[in-house]
């Protein structure tokens, strides 16, 4: 009895084995897809954040591209950025980033503008002369639960005093602020040259590619094949 | 929880680590079931040996039922893993050039340099022709720049596309890739090769 008991136990494994990967595959893998299929998305991480959070990002400057990262996705004429100035229409007009759009923050809630800043294609980037306004803007946003929306760090006051005039760091400065300073006068040059009074040329008249010290925006974990 | 290097649980010189052990792992692998030959890549598309494509889909799925699985238990955050952004006229351009060069030099990128690894002269060739590729693209970026750069779609992901969820889609793929995989077995044994 003992015996047959085994080869039927035998006949079972050779049974098994005889089964081809591809059904085992099948057999392995479907149920689990069934299941995934049948659950509801993990959500617990919704876009709109509480006010605990803002505050949290706030203090993180998690919100903050900065001027360098920005000037650098200027030259290479990254389609993903959208600029964006909240300044008044006439400030807009005497000086503005190359490839910036005018938003007034009074302009801010119009139905005009929704489909800009409601969208999840380009990442915008807000900025003022300082950073107050920017990040009224960014706040409003936030709350309505509009992402990809950013705040250029220090605003076009501190872009006037790094890009448009880097200045030569002392003798004895680290050799990293001389890095950055070669990297802005480059940045400078390929953005057309010149300081706050001369007009803002398109970044399609770029000189030299000015060698880029790379300092990625740690937001996602990229992937590759 | 994950992805660890984003979320700063692991540094990113640990991450590259990390990465250079997992891809002495997938050379090994891929060495050792074969792939080194360029008859194995170029059976795919002949249709008398469709191991490639069965092996590289079940690493699909499975990664990405694993994905799905992890974010329901909440140990990875999806919406933190990179989207690789979308080019129209770049990845129709880019998968005819892939996919020509594949089938001619019997090799994707991955197999190549496991080929170039055990001395195979025909992979040396491959990798060599792949750094031609890179300097050419390299040196002559400003030449195409527009056109690289046209037809840009955000970072969509098929399932926001057709409506559906993430769920609904993976389990799509899989019965999809399944019956791709009863598809290939049929193949090789229609166009069997002798020689092979």
């Amino acid at each position: 009895m003992n015996r047959f008991k085994d080869s039927k136990h035998l006949q079972n494994i050779k049974h098994l084995q005889n089964i081809k990967p591809r059904v085992l595959l099948a057999m392995a893998l479907i149920p689990l897809a069934l299941v995934i299929a049948a659950v509801p998305e993990n959500t617990t991480k919704p876009y709109k954040l509480t006010i605990e959070e803002v505050v949290g990002e706030i203090t993180d400057g998690a919100q903050y591209f900065t001027a360098d990262q920005i000037a650098d996705l200027i030259i290479q004429k990254d389609p993903s950025i959208q600029l964006i100035d909240v300044r008044p229409k006439d400030e807009f007009e005497t000086y503005h980033l190359p490839g910036a759009l005018n938003i007034p923050i009074s302009d801010l809630l119009s139905d005009e503008w929704l489909e800009t800043l409601d969208q999840d294609v380009r990442t915008n980037v807000f900025y003022s002369n300082g950073t107050v306004q920017s990040n009224q803007a960014w706040i409003i946003c936030t709350q309505r639960g509009f992402k990809n929306n950013y705040v250029l760090q220090g605003g076009l006051n501190y872009w006037a005093e790094t890009i448009l005039n880097p200045q030569r760091p002392d003798q004895t400065a680290p050799n990293d602020e001389f890095a950055k300073y070669d990297f802005r006068k480059a940045m400078n040059g390929a953005l057309g040259g010149g300081t706050l009074e001369a007009q803002s040329t398109p970044a399609s008249s770029a000189g030299t590619m000015p060698e880029v010290a790379k300092k990625p925006k740690k937001k996602k974990a990229a992937g590759g094949c | 929880m994950g992805p660890l290097s984003v979320n700063e649980i692991i540094s990113s010189n640990t991450n590259f680590f990390l990465a250079f052990l997992i891809g002495i792992g997938f050379g090994f692998v891929l060495e050792s079931s074969g792939f080194s030959s360029s008859r194995k890549l170029a059976g795919v598309f002949y249709g008398y040996d469709t191991v490639v494509l069965k092996v590289f889909f079940t690493a699909a799925i499975t990664a990405m039922l694993g994905l799905l699985f992890f974010s329901l238990f909440g140990w990875v955050d999806l919406s933190l893993v990179y989207v690789n952004p979308t080019f129209w006229h770049s990845a129709i351009s880019g998968g005819v050039i892939m996919g020509a060069g594949f089938i001619i030099g019997g090799f994707c990128p991955g197999t190549s340099v496991c080929g170039a690894a055990i001395g195979k002269i025909d992979a040396l060739v491959f990798v060599g022709g792949l750094f031609l590729g890179i300097f050419i693209f390299g040196e002559g970026y400003p030449l195409w720049e527009d056109f690289y750069k046209a037809g840009f779609a955000g970072f969509p992901k098929l399932n926001e596309v057709l409506g559906i969820s993430q769920g609904i889609l993976a389990l799509l793929i899989v019965l999809m890739a399944l019956a791709m995989f009863w598809v290939g077995e049929w193949a090789e044994q229609k166009f069997p090769r002798e020689e092979y």
